[in-house]
């Protein structure tokens, strides 16, 4: 678990805060997304955890102990780094950047092999063809793997990631966002998660930290009650006036409570069970007939309609 | 003088080669073949050895100096800008009053001394500046995740900052060293030794051979020296060949 206690950061010469008074709890295996607009302290409160920059008050625990117990350099191999910018280190092939940190611990030869095999394999590299490769002669998205593989090599079990999937086209990056949630599932690490983009805080997060200008909290909440129940104008601005369209985007319509189709179901669209409530909504919508059949991989088949949908959003009126 | 890192160097050299044939064809023999290989292991060798000496031991201790004059100025960049300016001035100086000025100071007097100071202070500027710029060319993530995996300062500048700005470290190394190789040719002015031993002689002795072999040598060590120090930069820096090949 990782604890901010009131922390706040002023750069020398400066009067402003850029972090104020920063207080919540990242829970373990957990996502925590930090989001919010540029200027807001998101970068600066992760990059104190790791103590890559030293608060000016307050105090960060990590399991309980605060994070100045250790020496910078022996905190933050224990901590996985990924940033957008990748920061590859270009005069070492892939092998040997994923194997930078567990050359760090001292981990034997054999064991440094076998885990980078391992882990070019996670992140759908292909061991023999990537391992030998300089960062130079992989494409961006290739790159942005091997940055979060050698995040996780020495199975650090705190993550923080900066923005890692920023530098890549928009189609990629959800790929690789769906590619790192279902391996979040596997390995359960504790993430800090900073990203500018509301959506990706959505759809990355377990919890997601609001914060404005000068680094205050507007809101620590799940992504359902942010959007259903947003603390602030700031928070509901942020957030988007679809926010009711993005809380639909989090549940799967598979996970609704709908009667039986029986015999109602004729002449109309099949959905997967698998949508999203907000793109099926669209293709009711785009169908024209406001109801259609929804069926997994089974016989069952379950009718969903506007007004099942509707009944969805209530509460989360503003 | 050959420019450092030009690709049409051997072409310099068999342009040489055939200067030599052609003139050995004249009328009057310019270059005595029979001089050669009558004083080559007693004049010639000797001459060679210590070019190669002073030429070394100069770019050797100028390049001990630069690179942490370099690494420091890279780091506190207020002290950059004085450093630009003396080693500057330093360049600035012609190397024959240089040569002189320096015999002038008590104790020094002649032979190599003086002519390894010079040859240290005009390498400076182009080391020093090339150190700058090779750690400067060291992308600023990669620092940031070297730091955020946690390696130490020590680790970062020997394991990620020298090995990257090395390509443009040894640019530098090969640029001071073909100025180096020709500069140290006037240092027999004062009894340095070295190639230009055989061209001032051939010069007061009227003998336009031994100008000649002083010449040649000294342009094909500076070649060979210079083709030397890229072989090296490829083999230690292997990504910048197989860069581009995403």
């Amino acid at each position: 678990m990782i604890e901010f206690k009131n922390v706040s950061k002023t750069y020398p010469g400066s009067t402003k805060p850029v972090v104020d008074g920063l207080s919540f709890e990242v829970l373990d295996g957990e996502i925590c997304v930090l989001v919010g607009p540029s200027g807001c302290g998101k970068t600066t409160s992760m990059r104190m955890i790791n103590r890559l920059i030293e608060p000016s008050s307050g105090q960060i625990l990590i399991d309980g102990e605060p994070n100045t117990a250790m020496s910078g350099t022996k905190l933050r191999r224990k901590i996985g780094y990924a940033i957008q910018q990748i920061g590859l280190f270009p005069h070492r092939t892939i092998a040997d950047n994923i194997a930078i940190v567990p050359q760090l611990l001292d981990w034997d030869k054999s064991r440094i092999k076998s885990r980078i095999e391992e882990l070019l394999e996670l992140v759908g590299l292909e061991p023999g063809q990537y391992r030998g490769r300089y960062p130079a002669e992989l494409s961006g998205g290739q790159q942005q793997r091997v940055g979060v593989a050698r995040a996780l090599a020495a199975d650090p079990p705190i993550m923080l990631m900066d923005e890692p999937f920023g530098a890549v086209d928009p189609i990629n990056r959800s790929r690789l966002q769906d590619e790192f949630l279902r391996i979040q599932q596997e390995i359960r690490k504790t993430i800090v998660f900073v990203t500018h983009d509301i959506d990706e805080a959505i759809k990355m997060g377990d919890r997601i930290a609001i914060l404005k200008e000068g680094g205050v909290l507007a809101q620590y909440d799940t992504p359902e009650e942010i959007l259903t129940n947003p603390a602030s104008n700031f928070v509901n601005d942020f957030v988007g006036k679809d926010r009711i369209l993005k809380r639909l985007s989090l549940l799967r319509v598979g996970d609704m409570d709908l009667d039986p189709a029986n015999g109602n179901g004729e002449g109309l669209p099949t959905l997967s069970d698998r949508l999203t409530v907000r793109d099926a909504l669209s293709e009711l919508m785009g169908a024209g007939v406001g109801r259609g059949v929804v069926q997994g991989d089974g016989d069952e088949r379950r009718l969903l309609t506007m007004e099942s949908i509707e009944a969805l959003t209530k509460g989360a009126r503003a | 003088m050959p420019s450092a890192g030009d690709p049409s160097q051997e072409g310099v050299v068999e342009g040489g080669l055939a200067l030599l044939q052609g003139l050995e064809l004249g009328e009057q023999p310019t270059v005595d073949w029979d001089w050669i290989s009558r004083n080559f292991g007693d004049e010639i060798l000797p001459a060679l050895i210590g070019h190669v000496y002073l030429s070394f031991i100069s770019v050797a201790i100028a390049l001990a100096i630069a690179l942490p004059v370099g690494i420091f100025v890279s780091r506190y960049r207020k002290a950059y800008p004085p450093v630009t300016f003396v080693t500057g001035l330093l360049f600035a100086i012609p190397s024959l009053a240089f040569f002189a000025l320096l015999v002038t100071i008590p104790g020094v007097g002649v032979g190599p001394f003086p002519v390894i100071v010079a040859l240290v202070a005009y390498s400076l500027l182009v080391l020093i500046r090339n150190v700058v710029a090779g750690i400067d060319s060291v992308p600023a993530e990669t620092i940031d995740a070297a730091r955020g995996m946690g390696l130490t300062k020590r680790q970062i500048l020997f394991g990620v900052e020298i090995p990257l700005a090395l390509p443009v470290i040894v640019a530098g190394i090969r640029i001071a060293t073909v100025t180096i190789i020709g500069i140290a040719t006037i240092g027999a002015y004062i009894a340095a030794g070295g190639l230009g031993v055989l061209i001032f002689q051939g010069i007061s002795q009227d003998f336009p051979t031994k100008i000649i072999v002083g010449a040649a040598l000294a342009t094909l060590l500076a070649i060979l020296a210079d083709v030397t120090l890229l072989r090296f930069q490829r083999l230690f820096s292997p990504w910048t060949r197989r860069a581009g090949r995403a």
